[in-house]
C-alpha cells in the first residue's frame, strides 16, 4: 500500500498547525518529567497485551520528541527525526512496521542500531480537529505482525491514550481558568479577615465564591450550582458574572433581596434550559461598625461562631435560584462583633459530616478550634481530602479580630 | 446502583421507589422516569422516599425538573415519607416549600 505524498507547503502548514495544538494542549516538553498514573496505566496494558518490550506515548514538540508514558526504556528527550514516530505523526494513520532492520525508512534509527529494536506499531493521536498531537506505540525486539483483532485492539487502546491526553489536557486548563475566576487574594483590613477555598470533586466544578471590599464594604458570595463537572462550571461562571454585576449596587446601600432577584433574572434562562438551580448565600458587611446584611437563597450553610462562644446558624425561607419564576429574596440582618467569626460553606462539606441533622455543632467545633483562618481552611482542606469528597467543597471564612489584637 | 420501582395506581397516579443512594448518577435515571410517566400520561407522580437513604443536589434538580415537567402539563409531583437525613437537605434549602412532604403514598394526593 503506498503512502500518499503530501506537498511541501502544505506538509509545512499542517506542521505549524499541529505545532500550534501541541501548545495550546499543554503538551510541550515539561520543565520536569512525572510519571503519570493515567498514561502509564495505558502503557503498561499495550506492553503486556502484546508481550512488547516497549511502549509509549510520544509527543512530538518541534524538533523535539518526549513521553508522556513509556514502559521498558527510560529516555526523557530524543531529536525527533530518531524516532519512529515522527513518521507515524507525519502520515497522520496507523503505522506497523514488521521488521525494521529491513525497512530503509526506519533501519538507522537508534533504537534498531543500539537498542535492537525489530517491530514498531504507532497509531496516532489527534486533538478535536484532527491534528496529530501524539502516538501511541508498541515496540518489540522481535520481527512480528499484528492480525485484525490485534491491530484492532491497538486502536481501542489508542483511543483511550487520546482521550487522556486531549480531553484531560483541556480539562486541566478549564480548571486552571476556573480556579484563576476565584479572588486573588485574602481580604485583610481593619481587623477584618476574608478568605475562601474552592475544591473541585471534578477538575472543574459548580461550586463558587467571591468577595470584594470596596468603600468600606464587604460584599461575598458563595454559590452551589445542581451538579458537578463542565455543565455545573458553565453555569457557575454565569452566576459569578451577574453577582459582579450588583457588587456596585450592593456596596452602596440597595437591599440584597432586589439585587439577589436581579441576579435570578439574569439566570433564568440559562437555568430552566439547564434544567439546574442555584444556591447562594451573599453578604454585605460595613467593615467600620460590623453590621452585616444577608440574604439566602436556599444554601442554609452559615454559621457563626461569637467571641464568647456561642453559635448562630443563619437562617432563611427563601429558595434556591431557578426553582419558581416568580420568586422573591429577603434581606436579613445581623452584627459582627469584635472576636466574631462566620463561615460560609457548600454542601460538599455537609456531605462530609457523620451526623448531617446536626452539622452545626461539628462545623462550629471546627471554626473555635482554629484561631487563624488560614489554619482553619488549611483544616477544611485536609478534612475534604481525607474523606475523599465526591462533591465540590467550597468555603468562606470571614474574621473580625478582637479588639486587643489590632 | 440504586433501583426504582416505578408502578401506576388505579387512579392514575404514577409512583416511584428510589432504593439506596440518589446521587449524580441515580438522579439522571430519576429525571429520565420521571419523564418517561409525564410523556406517557401519569402527570401525577409520587417519588415515596422511605427507602432512600441519601439525596444530594443533582437528585433534588432532578425532582424539581420532574415537578416543573408534571406541572406544565397540568399535573403535579409530590414526595413521601422522606427520612430524617433526607428531610435535611429538603429543609436546607427551603424546597420542603415547593416539594412538601406527605405522610403516605396513598393520600399524597388527598386535598
Amino acid at each position: 500500500m503506498g503512502e500518499q505524498l503530501t506537498p511541501p507547503t502544505d506538509g509545512e502548514s499542517v506542521e505549524r498547525r499541529r505545532q500550534r495544538a501541541v501548545e495550546a494542549l499543554g503538551l510541550s516538553v515539561p520543565h520536569q518529567q512525572r510519571r503519570d498514573e493515567r498514561f502509564d496505566r495505558i502503557t503498561r496494558l499495550g506492553s503486556t497485551l502484546y508481550g512488547a518490550a516497549w511502549s509509549s506515548i510520544t509527543v512530538l514538540d518541534g524538533g523535539l520528541a518526549w513521553f508522556p508514558s513509556a514502559r521498558g526504556f527510560e529516555i526523557p528527550l530524543m531529536s525527533r527525526e530518531d524516532t519512529f514516530c515522527s513518521r507515524t505523526t507525519s502520515v497522520g494513520r496507523t503505522i506497523v512496521v514488521p521488521d525494521a532492520s529491513q525497512d530503509p525508512l526506519f533501519a538507522d534509527l537508534p533504537a534498531v542500531v543500539d537498542d535492537g529494536i525489530r517491530f514498531y506499531a504507532g497509531v496516532p493521536l489527534t486533538d478535536l480537529l484532527g491534528n496529530v498531537v501524539g502516538v501511541f506505540c508498541i515496540y518489540d525486539h522481535a520481527p512480528r505482525t499484528l492480525s485484525d483483532d490485534e491491530l484492532q485492539t491497538l486502536e481501542d487502546l489508542a483511543a483511550w491514550a487520546q482521550h487522556e491526553l486531549v480531553s484531560s489536557s483541556e480539562m486541566l486548563r478549564a480548571g486552571r481558568v476556573q480556579a484563576a475566576m476565584l479572588p486573588a487574594s485574602p481580604i485583610d483590613v481593619d481587623g477584618w479577615h476574608v478568605d475562601g477555598i474552592c475544591l473541585p470533586a471534578l477538575t472543574v466544578g459548580g461550586d463558587l465564591f467571591d468577595f470584594a471590599l470596596t468603600d468600606g464594604v464587604i460584599h461575598l458570595g458563595l454559590g452551589d450550582v445542581m451538579g458537578k463537572g463542565t455543565g455545573a462550571a458553565l453555569i457557575g461562571a454565569g452566576v459569578r458574572a451577574a453577582v459582579r454585576s450588583t457588587h456596585p449596587a450592593v456596596v452602596s446601600g440597595a437591599d440584597l433581596g432586589a439585587t439577589t432577584s436581579r441576579v435570578a433574572r439574569t439566570l433564568q434562562d440559562d437555568l430552566d434550559r439547564g434544567e439546574s438551580f442555584v444556591t447562594l448565600f451573599q453578604c454585605a458587611i460595613d467593615v467600620r461598625d460590623g453590621s452585616m446584611r444577608f440574604v439566602d437563597a436556599g444554601a442554609g450553610l452559615c454559621v457563626i461562631v461569637r467571641a464568647d462562644g456561642a453559635v448562630e446558624r443563619l437562617v432563611s425561607e427563601d429558595r434556591p435560584i431557578g426553582i419558581l419564576p416568580d420568586d422573591s429574596w429577603t434581606e436579613r440582618r445581623t452584627h459582627l462583633a469584635p472576636g466574631d467569626r462566620m463561615l460560609v460553606f457548600s454542601d460538599g462539606l455537609l456531605d462530609l459530616l457523620e451526623d448531617q441533622s446536626r452539622w452545626w455543632y461539628d462545623i462550629a467545633r471546627l471554626v473555635a478550634e482554629h484561631e487563624e483562618p488560614a489554619k482553619l481552611l488549611l483544616a477544611l482542606r485536609d478534612f475534604a481530602t481525607a474523606r475523599v469528597s465526591f462533591d465540590d467543597v467550597t468555603a468562606v471564612v470571614v474574621h473580625r479580630s478582637r479588639e486587643d489584637e489590632r | 446502583m440504586i433501583e426504582f420501582d416505578v408502578t401506576t395506581t388505579a387512579d392514575g397516579i404514577g409512583v416511584v421507589v428510589p432504593r439506596g443512594r440518589l446521587n449524580m448518577v441515580a438522579a439522571r435515571q430519576l429525571r429520565e422516569t420521571l419523564t418517561g410517566l409525564v410523556e406517557g400520561g401519569s402527570t401525577r407522580i409520587v417519588v415515596d422516599l422511605a427507602e432512600t437513604t441519601f439525596l444530594d443536589s443533582s437528585a433534588l434538580g432532578a425532582l424539581v425538573a420532574g415537578l416543573k415537567t408534571a406541572r406544565q402539563s397540568g399535573g403535579d409531583l409530590r414526595i413521601a415519607r422522606p427520612t430524617e437525613s433526607v428531610m435535611t437537605v429538603f429543609r436546607l434549602t427551603n424546597l420542603d416549600t415547593v416539594l412538601r412532604p406527605r405522610d403516605d403514598v396513598e393520600s399524597a394526593f388527598d386535598a
